[in-house]
């Protein structure tokens, strides 16, 4: 079979139910989203700090914007986006560090656009987006710089992360400061899970538009994530049940039950 | 007047970058599918060739504005530290000494990455300190255990246990202590570690698609937000 036609089916069928769930969501129809305590506390932070009179450290990361990192790099743009608007009210711009300058780009455009109001504000937020360095240590070593000399209060360490994550994240933790972690890849869940004090664990990261701003294209797409999920889980299951017992005609079954998945929760949600 | 003017060219730049993003998107995904498709696309002649060269095209112009971005990351490295200095902050002899850094490493570096000047860089100052780094984590991840190993409800529990059964059997003293720690080390890393992580690695490639969809989409607008 033809891999690239099989893909573009996949992706017109994602394409069709987060059409779908989008309209649904902009019509009123809200998904129920489970707690995620992170992003609970990471509405708090901005308000810690300014009542500290201490600064927040972002950090987005050593992905890129224009490589496979790139979804990494969004999510930590969410939340720095999300940050960037409290900031605003207060006129207390966070340090927003990062490792590759396209990323630095899209970080300047996050922060003046909430600060648009005001031109001192838009400057002074512009000043604290800091590109560190392109290699992950000199980056680590930025930031652990930023984390021990500057008056911060709070770190929230979104994006893409390798090992370098656990030099950061221990000098967060050495000096006690609320530490917020988040990445996709699972090698370096471990060093976020041991330092950070909530944590942000794979696909958690993507969710950063729906929990925090209530996107409807956002929340859509969480809802057609879970649902094609259960496909993948479907078929996964199929497949080894017709591996093991060699029963090709237990995929029409599965077939029947996809579709009979699918067409239950988009009824589901047209009520 | 001005105010209105000001909004109608807003927002014709805000739906001019739209129409750009979601177009050059939808080449380059063309381009992926266009180099996996076996045979002609819809037996259309030459239609791989010319999505092909499309595709090629915008690569290129990406890897020119990633250049560029580069450039402007100097600058803002140079505005920063040069801003410490200015306002006389406490660490600013790291600023200077970052400066001073950037300036010989671009004036020794005129011959290009693989010159002499700059190949001694590498190897003898940045590497070192890069190596020196990292040996540090050895000392963060002990801090960080001695952190994580603290038991206040099942979820650490297990966490706890999984690793002294991994750390006990990766070392020889498990081995002496029960023979089979190793065989339980191995089944851990092979069955429920691999399990988890392939289940995460799935939730991360539809989080990925979604969000590249959404942007594709025009419902994520990063570059006019």
């Amino acid at each position: 079979m033809n891999q690239a036609l099989l893909a573009l089916a996949f992706l017109l069928g994602f394409i069709g139910l987060l059409t779908f769930f989008t309209v649904r969501v902009r019509a009123g129809q809200k998904p129920a989203l489970r707690r995620i305590r992170a992003f609970d506390t990471l509405k708090e932070l901005m308000g810690r700090a300014v009542e500290s009179g201490r600064m927040l450290h972002v950090s987005l990361g050593v992905g890129s914007m224009a490589n496979q990192s790139t979804a990494d790099s969004l999510a930590g743009l969410s939340v720095l986006n999300f940050l960037s608007d409290q900031a605003a009210e207060t006129n207390t711009p966070p340090i927003v560090s990062m490792s590759d300058p396209t990323v630095m780009l899209f970080a300047q455009n996050a922060v003046r656009t909430a600060h648009a109001d005001s031109l001192a504000g838009v400057e002074e937020a512009s000043r604290q987006v800091r590109w560190i360095a392109p290699q992950p240590a000199a980056y680590a070593a930025g930031v652990m710089n930023i984390l021990d000399s500057e008056e911060v209060d709070g770190t929230v360490m979104v994006g893409k992360f390798g090992d370098e994550y656990l030099l950061m994240g221990e000098t967060a933790a050495r000096h006690g400061m609320a530490h917020i972690g988040g990445t996709s890849d699972p090698n370096t869940l471990p060093f976020i899970y041991a330092s950070a004090q909530e944590t942000l664990l794979g696909e958690e990261i993507y969710a950063a538009g729906a929990y925090l701003k209530n996107n409807p294209a956002n929340l859509a797409s969480l809802v057609a994530q879970d649902g094609i999920r259960w496909v993948v889980a479907l078929i996964i299951i199929g497949g080894v049940l017709v591996a093991t017992l060699n029963w090709g005609w237990l995929w029409i079954l599965i077939a029947v039950l996809i579709a009979v998945f699918l067409a239950s929760i988009i009824v589901s949600w047209l009520r | 007047m001005m105010a209105g003017i000001n909004e109608t060219i807003s927002w014709i730049s805000r739906v001019g970058l739209t129409v750009v993003a979601i177009v050059v998107g939808l080449f380059v995904l063309a381009d992926m599918f266009a180099n996996q498709w076996a045979g002609e696309i819809f037996g259309i002649q030459g239609l791989k060739q010319i999505i092909g060269g499309v595709g090629y095209f915008l690569v290129i112009w990406t890897a020119i504005v990633v250049a560029f971005a580069l450039l402007l990351g100097v600058v803002n490295v140079v505005n920063v530290h040069w801003g410490h200095i200015h306002a006389r902050k406490s660490n600013s002899i790291y600023s200077m000494v970052l400066l001073v850094s950037l300036a010989v490493t671009l004036v020794f570096g005129i011959g290009g990455p693989s010159s002499s000047n700059t190949q001694f860089i590498f190897e003898y100052i940045l590497q070192p300190l890069e190596s020196t780094l990292f040996a540090l984590l050895a000392i963060f991840i002990a801090t960080a255990a001695f952190r994580a190993f603290r038991v206040h409800d099942l979820e650490t529990f297990f966490f706890v246990l999984f690793a002294i059964i991994v750390l006990l059997g990766q070392v020889p003293v498990g081995l002496y202590l029960w023979s089979e720690l190793p065989v339980i080390k191995d089944w851990i890393l092979e069955v429920p570690t691999l399990a988890g992580a392939r289940g995460i690695l799935l939730g991360v490639a539809l989080g990925t698609i979604a969000t590249g969809l959404r942007v594709l989409l025009g419902a994520d607008r990063p570059y006019t937000d």
